[in-house]
């Protein structure tokens, strides 16, 4: 039998041929179609489950900064894409959202929805080599460079945060007695250990932590526990809202003397306008300046101006998020880097004395992977909102 | 030196806040004891029942006269509604196929809250009276007081309702024997959808206490995982039972609270059913099984 011979011309264009074909199979044709000069942001985003209610706000804030910049003609001549899915804020959804968004487009930034998520694909992160990735965690742990080296906090970390309340009360009150009180979880764990040292170091004493079981409907022992105690202020820190107006009821019922306070995710206006009367004065650390702030921002204003009603400060971490992801990608840019992790990074991290248009109220400084940097608001239930209760706290 | 004043405090709320454990039970007992339906989704019952409180008294502003009972109507209704298409198609099945029907009941009405209500945390209108209630130099949080003051009316009026109702005595009846009830002329579906009704009420009366103290969310079923250790503790078909063990339970979690931490409230519940268990597998006032072999 005659045995067909394939010329070698003929067989290096079957072989160029192959080659293409398996190199478009790999990437969808949705890559392909993508402009190569667009920069596009990745979102795992909790739109529905138990973080919805920040996860709407951080959706808004992402799109309407993304809206800004396209509409001023992108970043250096780039159309900037933002590309959202819901997790429902679970960990294994947002996973494979990162899979599904990174295999369809060319992800250079990521907003990641929770701590566990942040750990999960961090060592995908160091492989891919391409995204720079922040996020609505604000845990301690994130906050290494070398352990996170492609990440960073969209404001101060909660040991930070604690900080924040405690140089406060140092001032307000030297040698004040600080209560701790937290959930049972990895989220209200956090900064306790570490806070309890820096409170001691700024000469405070915190003569009782109280962690409270996830989910627990009844606190009234533990208002008891606390009321023995007896302290100057009360943290509370890895809740939302339950079971802070107990206690502050309980507390005050009780004859309490004590100022009470929360971390980021519990100081929305409108989750300490729901505490009621006895919310009345309750005080908390704040990275950012409130919708309503009169002082001046000209960004607020043009939020202000974009969306009339109240938006909550999980849209400003959003939108705060976008503004550096994109003054990364800018730098990055102008620098005639690619947009690789490693560049992002460097280029978020030559951010000194940069103004966020008011967002934050002095400028800020990204040495490292958070922005250690903050102010205590106070509530005032009479005019329904928080006003400032102390200059803006710089660690 | 033992500080005996705490101890008394820290003991009075205990066993006024295991009042609510057992009126929660108390609604897991009635179906229980009528139909040999392990509910699991009684926690879940019980925030559908604070839902509909809040969706009456905040969302549509109706006065608290009101609201209060069109809530507890209203759960009875989706209590029938449960037992018509989801319990009575399994009458005689497995008992296992209406525990899992109940293990999906659970997921079903989270889901309908989170799609209705959204999964954002609420607070209740405050109701009851917020004078603090002081016992010697001890204080009671008002809440807690008075929601055990509520549970104790709702058991004793159950306990009177077995013992001299017709309706109770027909339950009763159904409870120990299906068939020898069938042959003396109780209508033995209308008894079970009377269980599912009452149970679906007492879990809503329930729901509106305990969410008025702790405030409503979607996750608030996690209540039911303490409340069935109580009935379990207490014996699954006993209306006493579920109220000496919801005291039993609330007064454990509180020492173990104070004394120990927060973190060994719930290990120290478990224990506690352990080694009732191991003692009373039928729990302390339960039916003892008699088994041939």
């Amino acid at each position: 039998m005659a045995q067909q011979r394939i010329s070698t011309r003929r067989r290096s264009i079957m072989l160029t041929a192959a080659a293409a074909g398996a190199a478009a199979l790999t990437q969808p044709l949705s890559v392909l179609a993508q402009g190569a000069d667009e920069i596009v942001i990745g979102g795992s985003i909790p739109m529905t489950g138990v973080f919805a209610f920040a996860g709407v706000g951080i959706n808004a804030g992402i799109q309407d900064y993304v809206k800004i910049v396209n509409d001023a003609g992108g970043i250096k001549g780039r159309k900037v894409k933002y590309v959202p899915e819901d997790t429902g804020y679970k960990v294994d959804v947002s996973v494979a959202a990162f899979k599904k968004i990174t295999s369809q487009n060319k992800v250079n930034l990521y907003y990641g929805d929770s701590t566990g998520f942040a750990k999960t694909i961090n060592p995908e992160l160091d492989r891919n080599g391409s995204i720079l990735m922040a996020g609505a965690s604000f845990a301690t742990e994130l906050n290494d460079p070398k352990k996170y080296p492609h990440q960073f906090l969209v404001g101060p970390d909660y040991t930070e945060m604690f900080g924040i309340l405690l140089n406060h009360i140092a001032k307000e009150k030297p040698g004040a007695k600080v209560a701790f009180v937290y959930s049972d979880s990895e989220f209200g764990r956090d900064p306790i250990d570490s806070s309890e040292a820096l409170a001691k170091k700024l000469g405070l004493s915190v003569p009782v932590k109280i962690m409270t079981p996830a989910g627990s409907v009844d606190v009234s022992t533990e208002v008891i526990k606390l009321r023995r105690a007896a302290p100057d202020y009360t943290i509370f820190h890895g809740y939302i809202l339950a079971p802070i107006p107990e206690f502050i009821t309980q507390g005050k019922q009780q004859g309490m003397q004590s100022k009470w306070m929360g971390t980021f995710w519990t100081m929305d206006s409108s989750t300490v306008m729901k505490m009621g009367p006895d919310g009345e004065g309750f005080m908390g650390v704040m990275p950012y300046r409130y919708y309503y702030d009169t002082e001046k921002a000209p960004m607020l204003e043009k939020i202000r101006a974009m969306r009339p009603e109240y938006q909550s400060t999980a849209y400003t971490q959003g939108f705060l998020a976008a503004m550096l992801f994109l003054e990364s990608a800018k730098r990055t840019l102008e620098a005639n880097k690619p947009l690789t992790g490693d560049n992002l990074k460097s280029a978020l991290n030559s951010i000194k004395d940069f103004d966020t248009g008011g967002l934050i109220g002095v400028p800020i400084t990204i040495s490292g992977n958070s922005i250690p940097v903050g102010r205590v608001y106070r509530a005032d239930m009479k005019a329904q909102k928080m006003v400032a209760a102390s200059d803006w706290i710089k660690l | 030196m033992m500080d005996w004043a705490y101890l008394f405090e820290i003991s009075l709320t205990g066993i006024a806040s295991g009042g609510l454990y057992a009126l929660a039970a108390l609604a897991f007992v009635m179906v229980y004891k009528a139909t040999r339906v392990v509910n699991i989704a009684i926690g879940e019952m019980l925030m559908a029942g604070a839902y509909l409180f809040f969706t009456f008294a905040a969302m549509w502003s109706l006065p608290l006269w009101l609201a209060i009972p069109a809530a507890v109507l209203a759960s009875g209704l989706l209590g029938a509604v449960i037992e018509r298409t989801m319990i009575r198609p399994l009458l005689g099945e497995p008992p296992i196929s209406a525990f899992m029907v109940t293990v999906g009941l659970g997921s079903v009405l989270v889901g309908l809250v989170e799609m209705v209500w959204s999964a954002d945390q609420r607070r209740l209108p405050d109701f009851m009276p917020s004078k603090p209630i002081m016992v010697g130099d001890a204080f009671l949080a008002p809440k807690v007081f008075w929601g055990a003051v509520i549970a104790a009316v709702f058991i004793a009026a159950v306990l009177l309702v077995f013992r001299y109702w017709r309706g109770g005595v027909a339950l009763r009846a159904t409870a120990s024997d299906q068939g020898a009830a069938y042959s003396v002329g109780i209508n033995v579906p209308r008894v079970f959808s009377l269980a599912w009704v009452v149970s679906a009420m007492l879990a809503a009366v329930s729901g509106i206490i305990v969410g008025s103290i702790g405030g409503i969310s979607s996750s608030m079923g996690v209540f039911g995982l303490s409340v069935l250790v109580v009935v379990i503790v207490g014996g699954l078909d006993s209306v006493l039972g579920a109220l000496v063990a919801g005291v039993l339970v609330g007064l454990v979690e509180a020492l173990a609270g104070a004394y120990l931490g927060g973190e060994y409230k719930l290990l120290a519940t478990f224990i506690v059913l352990v080694a009732i268990l191991m003692a009373r597998p039928y729990g302390l006032f339960g039916t003892r099984e008699i088994e041939r072999l």
